[in-house]
């Protein structure tokens, strides 16, 4: 490959880097400031430009009139992440594998319209349910609480799993099946004895965009709840049209957006070893 | 009679249906009906609120504005992206490092990142026009102006989203064959025409998938939007979904809002079956 | 006792027609047939994979068609290598044995055994994928035969494996499944050589029939019919459209062919099959040489002649230049006449 392609492609790697990376960094600096060091303009390096504080940082874990609570919403969004995304893949799975081996029927309905018929969801706005699923969760009774997200959850991120299982159940030879069948397992047996145990690159990916859609929804949590469950999206859209300080804000930001980083370097390891080809398609 | 592909399929299949038919079965009854939740109960009016919506300006508007910046992000995100996929393809220094960097933006959450992208481009505070003032250039007004919010948008977006193409992209062109190269460097081709000789036509399907499911949830921008710039100023970064939004649940016009859902469902699925055809034919025409 | 009567189905490939055989334990039936003459659809149809459109699978009198797969003994070895690719080799062929409800201890080592059988003792831990494919073939074999089931099923086994490896378990089979003499074996093969070298009875199928079953060799000097005739031999055997009058054999309108020892229908139009080593250099037909090829240590001879084309085969390797011209004889020893309708109506009279 020549020095021109080389030097063209380090530069834009480079760059890139950097616009990734930057509004971390950004927040990272600002989360130590304090008035003193906003007033005057952009500043960028602790102690040389301003000097840090742990403000933003300390005032997570204050409850009370003075602080911001981000351990209760953190938590309430584990929770409802979790469980929905847990539920989405077990169900998804399930049906995705049903939609790749056998064949259904229900009039003139057949298996390629009922996997459209999960994947459409997809391009359903939320707006268009918000407000039908308001009056849904109030009649029973589930408004502001974790079981009714969950519930609302599982709608929004079972097509998911349903999209990423089908093309991977796709991939994996049929005469898979039979061999356990004719080994003794039944229909049932065969999927979780052999197909489950080598599904894992594929599990991996619609567990991972499950995470991700369930962990990062704004607008469901922010017209389903209120007090007593409060989602970490909401708790900093409503901390920024308060006036809360921008070192807060950017503390709070950092801490939401870490788990999913985690998540982030798990995936590589997996894409590194080509086992995920097979699964993303 | 159930048997075992009874206990696959169901459980998900009920369990969705459970979960959305009420909700679409009652956006439909109410776009009949002038609701706006102080009332008692659901009149019927016909068709009135659909025929609103067809000489609703601001709607149209938005639906052209949505396009407009749809069809640009994720035309971005995908060049994007596939360069960014085929730099780190081959051996690269700091290749896993660069990986993991790379795919962080799109685990993010839009609003969290808005909210620091809001400081970013606060313009006398943040550090977008103050790096520029540092080149030379004047100040930039991001966020108060109508192209420069659109613009504010687009970032964001690009920034969140190319990593999903890059995701895509590479775990395509990781899994490609190598006889086809190997022919390529016998016949001495250079990059540039491997590229859109093997590479390119290689990864047509992946391109395809990729591009419709972005262009899908691109459709539903609403989070960065409202974070950002709320919609404005004035109505310059108003997409479709905010719209819908701002008519249902601050104006409280449900049975319009749903009026305005259900259509924009209706141009949406048939927009993007079509845009899917098209794709399909451009592509796979051009390579098989 | 295992039986077959009148199978039918319905596939979009290709359907089984009234298939009906019987097995006795203790032997290997070869199925032979070309590609898409129903062998897999049987197997697949026998195993339960495949519905029924008609007919009934019987075992020691009692009828398999309504079992599950699962519970009709029989096994499967596939033409594609397919092992469980998440578990070791040992476990691969425990697996069926644990599904019986043998504890861990039992099964591993009733698995152990098999895997010596079949020579991959020094392998027990490895996964299928870390395999050569003749080795992951012997798994698929071991963990076939290790649960003892009545009915072991081969479709192809060696076909995707290279020739000398193909050799070498062609010669390895007969020894690999001794000792299954309560089971009924089945293995089906698209090579007239394999179904002569293993089977003590082959089972010809065309089309979704079954058109001959029988000892293989009787079936390659006698075949019952044409389509017999033209699967069993190899290199092929060509068929001249000919016919009788006067009580005399012509190739064509006025070309006469060998008939000594033959006894001759009455006039009409007859087949004239020609086996390969019917033809010689040297005699009173001439011919242009279409093609030639080399086959081990003899050589087959496309040879085109006024009347049709036939192919020759001759010991040794000789040169045989295309485009040449070549008088050969044909010896009548070697022919045999079928009617139009397909029968072997060859008969020799002393």
């Amino acid at each position: 490959m020549n020095k021109f392609y080389h030097t063209l492609k380090t530069l834009f790697l480079f760059g890139w880097s950097l616009f990734v990376v930057f509004p971390f960094l950004w927040a990272l600096t600002t989360s130590f400031k304090d008035a003193n060091a906003i007033t005057s303009g952009a500043t960028y390096i602790p102690w040389v430009d301003y000097e840090p504080s742990t403000q933003g940082w300390t005032s997570l874990f204050t409850t009370g009139s003075q602080g911001i609570n981000i351990v209760g919403p953190f938590i309430d969004s584990a929770s409802v992440t979790l469980i929905a995304s847990v539920l989405s893949l077990a169900l998804g799975t399930l049906a995705a594998y049903g939609l790749s081996r056998f064949e259904y029927r229900l009039g003139f309905v057949k298996n390629g319209d009922i996997t459209f018929f999960f994947i459409s969801q997809r391009i359903m706005p939320p707006i268009v349910l918000a407000i039908p699923f308001f009056l849904m969760l109030k009649e029973i009774g589930a408004l502001d609480t974790i079981f009714g997200l969950v519930i609302v959850y599982i709608a929004l991120l079972l097509p998911i799993a349903v999209w990423v299982m089908t093309d991977f159940f796709a991939g994996i030879p049929k005469e898979l099946d039979e061999m356990a069948m004719t080994d003794g397992c039944s229909p049932i047996g065969a999927f979780f004895r052999v197909i489950l145990p080598n599904s894992v690159p594929g599990l991996v990916v619609a567990g991972m965009f499950c995470l991700i859609f369930g962990w990062n929804d704004f607008f469901f949590a922010f017209t389903l709840t209120f007090t007593e469950t409060q989602l970490l999206p909401v708790s900093i859209v409503s901390l920024n049209s308060s006036v809360t300080p921008w070192w807060s804000l950017s503390a709070f930001a950092l801490i939401s957006v870490a788990p999913l980083a985690c998540v982030a370097v798990i995936v590589e390891r997996y894409m590194s070893r080509g086992t995920m080809s097979g699964a993303i398609r | 009679m159930l048997s075992s592909k009874h206990f696959f399929l169901l459980p998900a299949l009920l369990t969705l249906i459970a979960i959305i038919l009420f909700p679409l079965l009652f956006t439909i009854r109410v776009s009949f009906s002038s609701w706006d939740v102080f009332q008692s109960g659901l009149d019927f009016i016909g068709g009135k609120n659909y025929g609103r919506v067809f000489e609703d300006e601001r709607f149209w508007q938005s639906l052209g504005r949505l396009s407009l910046l749809s069809l640009i992000s994720v035309s971005l995100q995908y060049t994007l992206g596939f360069a960014l996929a085929l730099s780190v393809w081959k051996q690269v220094r700091g290749g896993r490092f660069l990986r993991v960097i790379f795919l962080i933006p799109m685990m993010t959450t839009p609003v969290v990142m808005s909210v620091i992208w809001r400081t970013v481009f606060h313009e006398s505070l943040g550090p977008a026009n103050d790096i520029l003032s540092m080149f030379g250039i004047g100040a930039v007004p991001w966020l108060s102006s109508a192209t420069g919010a659109f613009i504010s948008v687009l970032i964001v977006e690009v920034w969140q989203w190319t990593p999903f193409m890059f995701l895509l992209l590479l775990a395509g062109l990781v899994s490609l064959p190598r006889e086809p190269y190997l022919a390529a460097a016998i016949d001495g081709a250079s990059t540039w025409r491997t590229f859109w000789q093997v590479t390119f036509p290689l990864m047509a399907p992946i391109t395809i998938g990729a591009l419709i499911i972005r262009l899908i949830e691109a459709s539903k921008i609403m989070d960065t939007v409202y974070v950002l710039t709320s919609g404005g100023p004035g109505t310059a970064t108003e997409t479709s979904s905010y719209y819908i939004y701002i008519r249902g649940l601050r104006d409280f016009q449900i049975g319009y809002s749903a009026a305005l859902s259900l259509v924009y469902l209706v141009i949406m699925i048939v927009s993007l079956t079509v845009i899917a055809k098209l794709l399909l034919r451009i592509l796979v025409g051009k390579v098989g | 006792m295992f039986q077959v009567e009148q199978l039918t189905t319905s596939d979009p490939k290709v359907s089984l027609q009234d298939v009906s055989f019987r097995c006795e334990a203790g032997n290997i039936y070869t199925i032979l047939g070309s590609t898409g003459a129903g062998k897999t659809e049987l197997l697949r149809a026998l195993m339960g994979l495949n519905p029924l459109v008609d007919g009934d699978i019987q075992l020691d009198g009692k009828s398999l068609t309504a079992r599950p797969v699962k519970d009709r003994s029989m096994s499967l070895v596939y033409q594609q290598f397919i092992n469980y690719p998440h578990l070791s080799v040992l476990d691969n062929v425990a697996f069926p044995l644990r599904r019986q409800g043998k504890n861990k201890a039992e099964a591993q080592s009733l698995a152990t055994e098999m895997l010596a059988t079949v020579g991959l003792s020094d392998f027990l831990q490895r996964r299928p994928a870390q395999l050569s494919g003749g080795q992951q073939q012997r798994v698929a074999l071991a963990r076939a035969m290790v649960k003892k089931s009545r009915i072991l099923m081969l479709d192809e086994p060696l076909a995707n494996l290279d020739y000398k490896l193909r050799e070498q378990l062609r010669e390895e089979f007969p020894r690999l499944v001794a000792g299954n003499d309560n089971s009924v074996i089945l293995y089906t093969t698209t090579e007239p050589r394999e179904a002569m070298e293993l089977g003590n009875t082959t089972i010809v199928m065309s089309d979704g029939r079954i058109i001959a079953s029988g000892p293989p060799a009787d079936l390659f000097a006698h075949p019952p019919n044409q389509s017999t005739a033209s699967v069993i031999s190899d290199p092929p055997i060509s068929f001249i459209s000919g016919h009788v009058r006067n009580d005399a054999l012509y190739f064509s309108e006025d070309q006469l062919a060998p008939s000594d020892g033959l006894q001759l229908p009455a006039d009409g139009p007859v087949t004239v099959a020609l086996r390969p080593d019917a033809i010689e250099p040297g005699g009173d037909f001439d011919a242009t040489i279409g093609l030639s090829e080399f086959s081990g240590s003899e050589t087959i001879v496309h040879l085109d002649f006024e009347f049709g084309r036939a192919i020759m085969l001759v010991e040794g390797i000789e040169n045989f230049a295309v485009g040449d011209s070549l008088s050969v004889s044909i010896s009548a020893e070697h022919i045999m006449l079928f009617a139009p309708d397909g029968r072997n109506i060859t008969t020799r009279i002393k």
